[in-house]
């Protein structure tokens, strides 16, 4: 600690340079073990980049939600490796993997997933309150913001059973966004909605990328979101089969 | 941190509040558990300390007295201890028993903080009236030194204890014996010692029946008029010590017994076989209630482990917005915790309750009005806390760890 001061190193690494996609997925398999094993991800190769709306597609059990769970670091690859940012994260431990999942990434998935015991606010509040970072009085601030973007600002003290279907699915936008996230995934969000909600919702997750740069993954079996979508990744029997760029 | 445990305690409020019923019964059984173990304890504590403490007060906490553990040996053997002595048909010369140098033993008990020592002579008479003849056992005391050491004074039925001093030839005999003599208050009996002394003795006080301590056999004289009548004057062969600490009181017999070689003995040691009845009670004791506090955990244990099978789902949505699985378990350990902490207070109030009710209790007891002795120290609330506390904990921790095996991906993937 006392020694010579280092001398700066002679030229920046040269990795910095070069372009890092937000989360890349390299060669992700996922089997389930069984004899013989079930292979639910075979092979998958994905790059996820900021600012782009990407909905995975293909038909039932064709393992979109299971990449889906790999890329959200909720479950573990048996093969290959997951880059976020350009660094290894397959190897991290599980309270790593909590804490990039609490820090970077948000969740909306089919069925909203509220805590019925907590009203909308606090829902909204409780990502938040476990990062820590605000005081609970901005944590209130920021998620009646969050809610007031949802058009939700007047049912922010409402119990998620005395909210309709669409709201409880903004409640839970708003929850995913409360950390402001760099990584927003769904998994069939609008698969329980009626099509106006669905479009609201569709139109947020656009929103979400195209304004505020975020990286949005879509796991969908709904044509209308598959249209609008930035990037199109279609996927057969575990296999990413095609990446189209769109519009 | 302290955010993170406030919102962990938040989501452990809230699966409380939502299962309300369950809660209660949780609850009651903590509460129910540490009330009784507070009431049965205080009971058995209280009962045990009066016990002991009769046991402690009623004699000396030491009795010095003119014995040796040992018998002395023989001046032939003790000269020519490494030979082969055969002593036969020797002739011992009869000493006078006493204490030697009792005043050096006296002052060294007085120096002892607090200790203070009552020199007296024992020894056998035999009282006549008319007719009868009883054998009695007569201690000589000094009435205002043995009145500091035992509670002889307190058992008088009638009479004072400092009376011996203003009587001449003052004595007090128990109730049972002044009644088959046909003795009361202010009669003159005559005793006779073994030496054949003779003397008029005038009743001064009488004690209480009923003192097994001290025996019906057994009469209390002035020190000198004992010294006379027993024809052994100056001589002493007890010294009665009594403590500030009773509990000293082993150590500081063995002390005076190394220093002086007469034996000493401490109440522990002329009592042990009632304290060996009493750590078996104990034992007892804390084996039922052990087992009441325990049973109480159950409660804990089952509404805990339902909390966690209800809650799968909100597990998984916790585990996905990125709560670790020590989180998780946290919550549900705080669940057993709360549990056992509201039902360690209402059990509190509830001992409280009971003990009121038990200490109001009266029981007739020869003639006099008596109290359950309860002991109320705050040691027996400590104790049912910190025993509920750490089953609950315990109890709470078993089912909680399951909430570390939910698995997320299952749940989202099958999402009901």
């Amino acid at each position: 600690m006392n020694g010579p001061p280092q001398p700066p190193p002679l030229q920046a690494p040269a990795r910095a340079a070069a372009h890092v996609p937000l989360l890349s997925a390299e060669h992700l398999v996922r089997t389930l073990p069984g004899d013989p094993p079930v292979t639910l991800v075979a092979d998958a190769d994905l790059v996820i980049e900021p600012g782009k709306f990407t909905a995975i597609v293909g038909p039932s059990g064709c393992g979109k939600s299971s990449l889906l769970y790999l890329l959200a670091l909720i479950d573990r690859p048996t093969g290959g490796r997951l880059l976020l940012e350009g660094q290894d994260v397959t190897p991290l431990s599980g309270d790593e993997r909590a804490k990039l999942r609490l820090e970077r990434f948000g969740f909306v998935f089919q069925f909203h997933f509220l805590l019925p015991e907590f009203d909308a606010l606090e829902n909204v509040m409780i990502p938040m309150r476990r990062l820590g970072r605000l005081s609970l009085a901005a944590a209130e601030a920021r998620a009646l913001e969050l809610l007031g973007f949802m058009g939700l600002a007047d049912k922010a003290h409402k119990s998620p059973d005395k909210l309709s279907g669409g709201e409880r699915q903004r409640v839970a936008v708003a929850r995913a966004l409360a950390n402001d996230p760099a990584l927003v995934l769904g998994d069939e969000p609008t698969g329980n909605l009626d099509s106006v909600n669905s479009a609201r919702v569709v139109d947020l997750f656009r929103q979400l990328a195209h304004e505020q740069g975020r990286a949005v993954v879509c796991v969908t079996h709904d044509p209308a979101i598959a249209e609008v979508a930035d990037v199109r990744v279609t996927m057969l029997d575990g296999r990413v089969i095609e990446v189209k760029q769109q519009g | 941190m302290a955010g993170r445990l406030g919102l962990l305690l938040h989501i452990a409020a809230k699966h409380l509040l939502v299962r309300r019923r369950q809660t209660m019964v949780a609850v009651s059984g903590v509460a129910v558990g540490v009330g009784f173990f507070l009431a049965v304890s205080a009971l058995m504590v209280g009962s045990q300390s009066d016990f002991v403490k009769t046991l402690i007060d009623a004699a000396p906490h030491i009795i010095v007295s003119d014995e040796l553990r040992s018998p002395q040996p023989q001046p032939g053997r003790r000269v020519y201890g490494e030979g082969a002595v055969a002593l036969r048909g020797y002739k011992v010369r009869n000493e006078v028993r006493g204490i030697k140098d009792w005043q050096r033993i006296l002052r060294e008990v007085d120096a002892i903080p607090g200790a203070i020592g009552s020199p007296s002579l024992s020894g056998a008479v035999t009282l006549r009236l008319g007719g009868r003849e009883e054998a009695l056992g007569i201690v000589g005391i000094d009435p205002a030194i043995e009145a500091r050491v035992t509670t002889i004074g307190d058992k008088l039925r009638s009479g004072r204890l400092i009376d011996l001093e203003r009587t001449q030839g003052g004595i007090i005999v128990s109730e049972e014996l002044a009644q088959r003599l046909g003795l009361s208050m202010g009669d003159i009996v005559s005793a006779t010692s073994a030496r054949g002394a003779s003397r008029s003795l005038r009743i001064v006080a009488l004690f209480k029946k009923g003192q097994a301590q001290l025996g019906a056999g057994q009469g209390y004289m002035l020190l000198r008029e004992a010294q006379s009548l027993l024809g052994r004057p100056f001589v002493i062969n007890r010294i009665g010590v009594k403590l500030a600490d009773p509990y000293q009181a082993d150590a500081v017999a063995k002390r005076i017994e190394a220093r002086h070689a007469y034996k000493a003995e401490s109440w522990q040691e002329r009592s042990a076989d009632f304290l060996g009845l009493l750590l078996t009670r104990n034992v007892i004791m804390y084996t039922v209630v052990s087992a009441i506090l325990l049973v109480a955990s159950f409660g804990i244990y089952t509404a805990v482990s339902n909390s966690v099978a209800d809650k799968r789902r909100d597990i998984a949505i916790l585990r996905s917005i990125g709560f670790s699985q020590g989180d998780l378990q946290l919550i549900f350990v705080m669940e057993g915790l709360a549990l056992a902490v509201i039902g360690v207070i209402a059990g509190w109030l509830l001992g409280f309750a009971l003990m009121a009710v038990l200490g109001s209790l009266e029981f007739p007891i020869r003639g006099e009005i008596q109290h359950i002795p309860l002991d109320r120290s705050s040691r027996q609330y400590l104790i049912a806390a910190a025993a509920s506390l750490t089953a609950g904990i315990v109890a709470a921790w078993l089912p909680a760890r399951k909430s570390a095996r939910v698995d997320p991906v299952d749940i989202l993937r099958g999402a009901v």
